[in-house]
């Protein structure tokens, strides 16, 4: 700590060999450990074999770390220059799904690059807190008082969420709009205005209602008793709650899980795969995973409450809270608490977008810390 | 408040007090003096509450998370520690759902399913949601090829919210229909019995209507018992003998061009009814569509004059009352006139017959001679203790009231005890020869699974020595009078035919009869009655132009017992006629004695 103080007073412009050490090691490791994890149900979802998803996991995390390092020693000034631009390459990436994306379970939510399939509803989750804090640094705290200073925002956060929505993908959708709630939060948004919105949200629900696909009412319908079809839409839920069940205190050992392995768990390795962790290595395990996260999470509150600019701050809150809503609506979801609205596990679930979307958040909020001492202007010139 | 009030405070005096806008405002102090720390001394108010609102809300994210992630803990503990509660729960709903069909089954006595509930759905439409009705009702047309087109797109241009396109589709149906995809078309939930034996016991079983209400045979009679029992009603029909039954019946119904049969098989014991066929049938699932004589029970609520068959009962009660003995015989050579009406023989002997004789050559006049030296009260009262003078027993509620004459006077008693006068229902006669056989001890007919203890522990209804002579006198009709193509090898199958004209207008019709034969097997020591009964056979070539008893229904129950027997568990054993030896050398005998007394 001492030698990072002396660097930042000295000058807050660090050599790339100085960032290196920079980085925090601590959550890197917390990363790994977590990934590890993935690895390891993925391992076992394939009935003990690397193929076909850990494998593939495994060089996309390596993929990832490299990504994250790359994000992390690139200035931050960089990222608040082209906050906009990369807002709007995401939103423009958004646009294109919805004019030729592929279809794929039903709903189009990807864009087929050959070599990866690239969703944008993921990449917006970064590419809008990145906008969203670079408005807000402009923003003098008193400014943030007036409504007039929030339209813009209000609108950079709607229009995609209005886009995944038609997708049709509410689980994002909501979760984009979360994350923007949380920077609205971290600016300093008054606490009425929330109040607000909340009471606005709830009184639309009836209206929302509506406009829902059968299938989603479906799922909130089982979600506020599975018990009524459990053949049908409460499928997923009961049967994963079996799974916790079963798994107790210690689990049934690795690879030992009878309802994964024996298919009564549907998308086992995607955003069911916490249910086979709690079967396989039971309450420990699960209450383990849950304590990694939450590790990086405090990682993630403790640097944005080191960072000496409004942007970092802003934008490490707003990463940090969006991995919390990935875990929290996931783990929720599996658990009966939460409808079921297909939310990854970051980092253990398989998928490559979800994964590289989620080291490129942590790329950011390292490189908050690597640059928490430096000054940015209002209009982005960098100060010393 | 507070708050407010500092930043307007300060916006006032201080308008262009944006410090962080201007870089040389901030040159100064930033880091230094507070060693790395924001430097606060210098901080004017506005920074100084803009990072203590920073704080507040991160302190506040940090809470949130917290208290966020201690949910997720607890339901982890909850639903890792508290199984034993959760499980148990999820275990029932999970089995009523599949349970829970509203009715219970209805089962034969080897547990074979005879009548079910199980869950269907039927398709209606929302018309005002279909885009194309032409097109909607085309495509459906081919998916469910009963419909027609032109009825379809009526009802899907009807513009109403709700119409019924058809009920209770098969799985596979509903499968066909929702590849179709149309926008518009919906699918209810409904309950539906299912009898999965078809026509084959629709008498036995009987049918519910739409709302699964019990119209008839046992549906109606345990309709309360069905609805509030998940556990399944076990029958004594065993669907093996029902299926032969009913193929040998059918078989003779078409050789014989008949218009209906009916059969029995009973345990002689117990009473208990293991087939039961009335012809012709129906679709208990479409029972709407058949006609009332197909859905008429001929073999227990129909009642017949059953003929000849029914000198086995004047015989056992001229035994039973010890009015004569298996070596006494009758003169029957004068046909008997009573009043305006003479009885005859079909087969004339003209001389003294013995009572073997007179069953085994089916003697009206030595029969009649039995019944007067009996006398009517004795009759009345014979019949009755078998049960032929009330109702079947039997649970349901299709049951024939026998037909009884009033005043029961002595013409009664003489037409009776040839089997004219008197009708019953098959059931009830199957019932009685089965007291009459197995020992002497009613065997009311059930259709319901027995206890094998509480066989054979009935009323008793004729003497055991009674009960040992009309075996070996039902043998010998088998074996040597009408009933010989009855007979079937290993089985020792003894009984009795009848062939009554059928009553019409005041007198009995000539061409239209009823062919019955009632046998039982094995003689020595029966285990089952067999009843079978052609109503209006017609004669054939095969036959020589009889279609009598013996003719057309005996052959049935011969060809039932051959299938049956192996399957009833019931041993073949070598055709010697031990119990049959000494009446046949007193028959010889008699004979020549008579041949040469009269010569």
């Amino acid at each position: 700590m001492a030698i990072d103080i002396f660097l930042s007073r000295r000058n807050p412009e660090l050599t790339l060999r100085q960032k290196f050490w920079q980085l925090n090691w601590g959550m890197v490791l917390l990363l790994c450990l977590i990934a590890g994890v993935g690895f390891a149900m993925l391992y076992s979802a394939a009935n003990g074999s690397m193929t076909p998803w850990a494998s593939r996991q495994m060089i996309r995390f390596g993929l990832g770390l490299v990504l994250m390092f790359t994000v992390a020693l690139i200035d931050i000034r960089f990222w608040f220059r082209y906050a906009y631009l990369i807002y709007f390459a995401a939103f423009a990436l958004l646009v294109a799904v919805e004019v030729m994306g592929t279809i794929g379970m039903g709903a189009q939510r990807w864009i087929d690059l050959g070599f990866i399939r690239l969703q944008p509803s993921e990449m917006m989750k970064v590419a809008l807190v990145l906008a969203l804090a670079r408005y807000f640094h402009g923003v003098a705290s008193e400014d943030i008082g007036r409504p007039t200073y929030l339209i813009l925002p209000i609108m950079l956060a709607v229009a995609p969420a209005g886009l995944v929505l038609k997708q049709p993908d509410l689980g994002t959708a909501g979760m984009l709009l979360l994350a923007a709630g949380a920077v609205f939060f971290a600016a300093g948004v008054r606490w009425w205005k929330f109040a607000l919105v909340i009471v606005a949200g709830l009184g639309a629900i009836p209206i929302g209602w509506q406009f829902l696909h059968d299938y989603q009412k479906a799922r909130v319908m089982t979600f506020l008793n599975p018990e009524n079809d459990p053949l049908g839409a409460g499928y997923h839920s009961l049967q994963a709650m079996i799974a916790f069940g079963s798994g107790a205190v210690t689990g049934k050992g690795f690879m030992q899980g009878t309802q994964s392995h024996l298919n009564f768990l549907p998308e086992k390795q995607t955003d069911f795969i916490f249910t086979m962790l709690a079967e396989e290595f039971g309450l420990v395990g699960s209450l383990g995973l849950l304590g990694l996260y939450f590790l990086v999470l405090a990682y993630g509150l403790a640097i944005s409450l080191r960072a000496r600019n409004q942007f970092a701050r802003v934008l490490a809150l707003g990463l940090t809270t969006n991995l919390f809503l990935y875990v929290f609506i996931n783990m929720a979801m599996v658990m009966g608490m939460f409808p079921v609205v297909g939310v990854p596990l970051p980092l253990v679930s398989y998928g490559g977008t979800v994964l590289l979307t989620v080291m490129i958040a942590m790329g950011l909020i390292m490189s908050c810390y690597i640059h928490r001492d430096i000054r940015i202007s209002r209009r982005g010139t960098a100060e010393v | 408040m507070i708050r407010r009030f500092i930043t307007r405070q300060l916006r006032q005096p201080l308008p262009p007090a944006r410090p962080e806008s201007d870089p040389y405002a901030r040159a100064l102090p930033k880091g230094d003096l507070s060693g790395g720390r924001p430097a606060v001394v210098r901080v004017d108010g506005a920074t100084k509450q803009a990072l203590e609102t920073g704080r507040t809300r991160l302190l506040v994210a940090a809470v949130s998370f917290t208290l966020a992630f201690t949910l997720i803990g607890w339901r982890l503990v909850d639903l890792g520690l508290m199984a034993d509660q959760h499980e148990p729960s999820l275990a029932r709903s999970l089995s009523s759902d599949a349970l829970e069909t509203g009715r219970a089954d209805i089962v034969d006595r080897n547990g074979i399913v005879l009548a079910t509930t199980m869950p269907t759905a039927s398709l209606y439409a929302n018309t005002q949601h279909i885009r194309n009705p032409q097109r909607a009702a085309e495509r459906l047309a081919e998916a469910l090829p009963d419909l027609s087109p032109a009825h379809l797109r009526a009802k899907l241009a009807s513009g109403r919210s709700f119409v019924w396109l058809q009920r209770n589709l098969t799985p596979r149906q509903q499968d066909r229909v929702n590849r179709l995809g149309i926008p518009g078309l919906y699918f209810q939930r409904e309950q539906r019995r299912f009898y999965p034996h078809g026509a084959l016991l629709p008498h036995v079983v009987g049918f519910t209507d739409v709302d699964n209400q019990g119209l008839a045979g046992i549906e109606q009679s345990f309709d309360d018992v069905l609805r509030a029992s998940a556990k399944p009603l076990q029958l004594s029909i065993d669907l093996r003998v029902q299926h032969v039954l009913a193929q040998e019946l059918a078989g003779a119904m078409t050789e014989f061009r008949a218009i209906g049969a009916a059969g029995v098989v009973m345990d002689a014991r117990s009473g208990e009814v293991l087939a039961m066929v009335s012809l012709p049938t129906y679709d208990p699932e479409k029972p709407a569509a058949a006609p009332a004589d197909a859905r008429f029970n001929r073999a227990s609520l129909g009642i017949y004059e059953m003929g000849s068959v029914f000198k086995l009962f004047t015989t056992a009660m001229a035994l039973d009352e010890g009015i004569v003995d298996l070596n006494d015989g009758y003169d029957v050579r004068q046909p008997i006139r009573v009043a305006r009406f003479t009885i005859r023989d079909y087969h004339p002997k003209n001389r003294w017959l013995s009572i073997p004789e007179i069953l085994m050559y089916s003697s009206n006049i030595g029969t009649v001679h039995m019944a007067m030296d009996a006398g009517t009260p004795r009759q009345k009262e014979f019949l009755g203790r078998l049960g032929l003078l009330q109702p079947a027993g039997v649970e349901l509620s299709e049951v024939g009231q026998p037909l009884v004459p009033s005043p029961w006077r002595e013409i009664n008693t003489m037409t009776i005890s040839y089997g004219h006068g008197l009708a019953v229902s098959p059931l009830q006669l199957t019932s009685a020869v089965a007291a009459m056989i197995n020992g002497g001890t009613e065997a009311r007919a059930t259709l319901l699974k027995q206890d094998p203890a509480g066989a054979g522990k009935g009323r008793r209804v004729v003497a055991a020595a009674t009960s040992e002579k009309m075996r070996r006198l039902m043998r010998l009709v088998v074996v040597k009078g009408t009933g010989r193509k009855a007979n079937t090898a290993g089985y020792v199958v003894g009984g009795k035919t009848g062939t009554a004209d059928k009553p019409s207008g005041g007198g009995y019709a000539r061409n239209s009869r009823i062919a019955s034969f009632v046998g039982a097997f094995p003689m020595d020591d029966p285990r089952y009655v067999v009843f079978a009964m052609v109503d209006e056979p017609k004669p054939t070539k095969e036959t020589f132009g009889y279609a009598t008893g013996g003719w057309v229904a005996a052959p049935i129950a011969g060809r039932l017992i051959e299938r049956i027997g192996p399957l009833l568990g019931v041993a073949p054993r070598g055709d010697d006629n031990e119990l049959i030896e000494q009446m046949l050398v007193d028959i010889e005998t008699n004979a020549e004695g008579r041949q040469l007394a009269s010569n």
